[in-house]
């Protein structure tokens, strides 16, 4: 659906930001965009969105280029919540928050009230939804600027670094929304340092090292061993699981989880009694 | 003496009421701690009531006390306190006042009327530290987010404090930024005995430095000791479970059907265990 073709970006004064990146986002992928403090992350993503416009290159949105796309299609198209979400919190009530986009496409009062209930339930903040969105924990605002951009029934949602702020549950349940909606078709780009995360739950990985794009392709393949001394030189980190996993003798294929790891050997050990008793295996 | 000392302590913000309930907690000089806890549990407060901003800034009720370098903070003004122990707060935008990088540390310094030629070596000594060298004229305005949280780090050690406080330094960080100020502040402990007490989400970039993780609970410490054993009572009692790094939890649900493993460090350590358990030579010497 999104067309990102050799792309480059610098701001005013400054060195180039991206460096000729292409990426093809299709429907329903989840896709994990990591890279060091600097490299291009954020940038990018304002790309994607036509918060910011190319220097060079072009972004298609459907085949049409995104500078000709006016935001009302953007905003329909693509959600994007924000690091830091009281930047886009500015309502008295949660419900009120979450329809200031629906209001601004003029939807009838039934399509309004109607999207509005379901980016509350598709979210589970029916219970607040009278609430003062300011007065609620990070981890709840957070949910409410991800209902504000559910709200207009985006086929893609980009997230900048939304576990950031949020204690490990919390980043638990997060995760487990973002792989509901995912599941419900809806696309995601989460941008992110957390590499146990990224590992767990996107499908695809990109990974941008000084502006430009220096890795797309299956998450599990950017920790193979093969590969992990590049990561450590992008200035991320490969996971416990996945280190554990790449020096292992016995190989054991690749692992998103530590759950994953452990069944995994223990299905080995397993294995190893029913020999050595010589029981069928 | 103990660097810090929670004796009793209970707190109540004046506006929620919530805060610390009896809180009783040593922390030796010379320790690397670790809090930790879901938001909401009590670590930024425990971190502001060492630097005595609970009270004096917050207000608030209080019962019991807390020794910071053995002196009662209740009886000491912040500035006062503020001499032994330094704190990277976790909104550490708001505690940078300055223009720019060098006047931004030179600030506490000049405030202790260290003369100018001092000042200087500190500045860029603590600007190396954090990696920001070279960046001693930038405007505040024009630093990352990552680069203010480790300006706030560097004025804060320019300062030399033996009792060293940070709520989540690292939450504008990426894994290697992370991994760096980790090295660094293990660097401070090891070789200037400076006390360091970190709180944290992310305790798998602490364990191999850590010596004491605090768990806060609801206002109460819910769980200290050793790294080992807090992982340990972390995962069997179910609190705050979900935190406890990827090594610990892999060994915890393997000894769960096996025999006791290591306390692994690392990934290596880790896989060479159980490339031992699942190698042909020890099945052959266990069915010999």
């Amino acid at each position: 659906m999104l067309d990102i073709q050799q792309v480059s970006f610098a701001y005013p004064g400054h060195a180039p930001a991206l460096k000729e990146v292409s990426l093809t986002v299709a429907a329903g992928d989840f896709i994990g965009l990591a890279g060091r403090n600097g490299s291009g992350k954020t940038t990018l993503t304002r790309l994607m969105v036509g918060l910011a416009k190319p220097v060079s290159g072009q972004v298609l949105l459907d085949g049409q280029n995104t500078i000709q796309c006016g935001p009302a299609t953007m905003a329909r198209a693509i959600g994007y919540v924000f690091q830091n979400p009281d930047r886009q919190i500015f309502r008295d009530t949660v419900a009120q928050e979450v329809a200031f986009g629906p209001e601004q496409m003029e939807w009838s009062d039934s399509e309004r009230a109607e999207a509005v209930a379901a980016a509350l339930n598709m979210t589970g903040l029916e219970s607040v939804a009278a609430a003062y969105p300011r007065g609620l924990t990070r981890s709840f605002r957070q949910r409410v600027a991800i209902a504000s951009a559910l709200a207009l029934k985006p086929r893609l949602l980009i997230l900048d670094e939304p576990t950031s702020g949020q204690d490990a549950e919390e980043k638990a349940q997060l995760m487990n929304l973002l792989d509901q909606l995912n599941q419900q078709g809806i696309g995601v780009i989460l941008v992110t340092h957390d590499m146990e995360l990224l590992l767990a739950h996107s499908r695809r990985a990109v990974v941008l090292h000084q502006g430009e794009k220096v890795f797309d392709g299956p998450t599990e393949e950017l920790f193979a061993a093969a590969a992990a001394t590049q990561v450590t030189e992008w200035g991320l980190r490969v996971p416990d699981v996945a280190a554990v996993a790449g020096k292992l003798e016995k190989p054991l294929g690749a692992v998103r989880s530590v759950e994953e790891l452990a069944d995994r050997i223990e299905g080995q050990l397993r294995g190893d009694e029913r020999e050595k008793s010589g029981a069928p295996v | 003496m103990q660097a810090i000392q929670f004796e009793d302590f209970s707190y109540h913000y004046p506006k929620t009421g919530t805060g610390l309930d009896r809180v009783s907690l040593a922390i030796p000089y010379g320790s690397f701690t670790v809090l930790t806890g879901a938001n909401g549990g009590g670590k930024t407060t425990l971190c502001l009531a060492m630097t005595g901003l609970v009270p004096h800034f917050f207000g608030g009720s209080l019962s019991g006390q807390v020794l910071v370098d053995g002196q009662s903070t209740a009886g000491r003004s912040v500035a006062e306190t503020a001499g032994g122990v330094g704190i990277v707060m976790e909104d550490y935008e708001s505690q940078l006042v300055s223009l720019t990088v060098f006047e931004e540390i030179a600030f506490a310094l000049e405030n202790q009327a260290l003369p100018a030629a001092l000042i200087k070596e500190r500045v860029s000594e603590a600007l190396a530290a954090v990696g920001l060298d070279g960046l001693a004229q930038r405007e505040l305005s024009a630093l990352s987010g990552g680069q203010k949280q480790r300006l706030a780090v560097a004025s804060v050690i320019a300062s030399q404090p033996k009792i060293l406080v940070l709520d989540e330094p690292a939450s504008a960080l990426d894994p290697e930024g992370a991994e760096e100020l980790y090295a660094l502040l293990a660097k401070l402990n090891r070789e200037q005995g400076i006390t360091v007490i970190v709180a944290d989400h992310d305790l798998a970039r602490a364990m191999p430095y850590a010596d004491t993780v605090v768990v806060m609970e609801q206002g109460r410490v819910a769980l200290q000791g050793t790294p080992t054993d807090v992982f340990a009572k972390m995962l069997s009692g179910q609190i705050y479970a979900a935190a406890v790094p990827a090594l610990r939890r892999l060994k915890g649900r393997l000894e769960r059907e096996h025999q006791a493993l290591s306390d692994w460090l690392t990934a290596d350590a880790a896989a060479s265990e159980i490339n031992a358990l699942l190698s042909p030579q020890r099945r052959l010497s266990l069915s010999a």
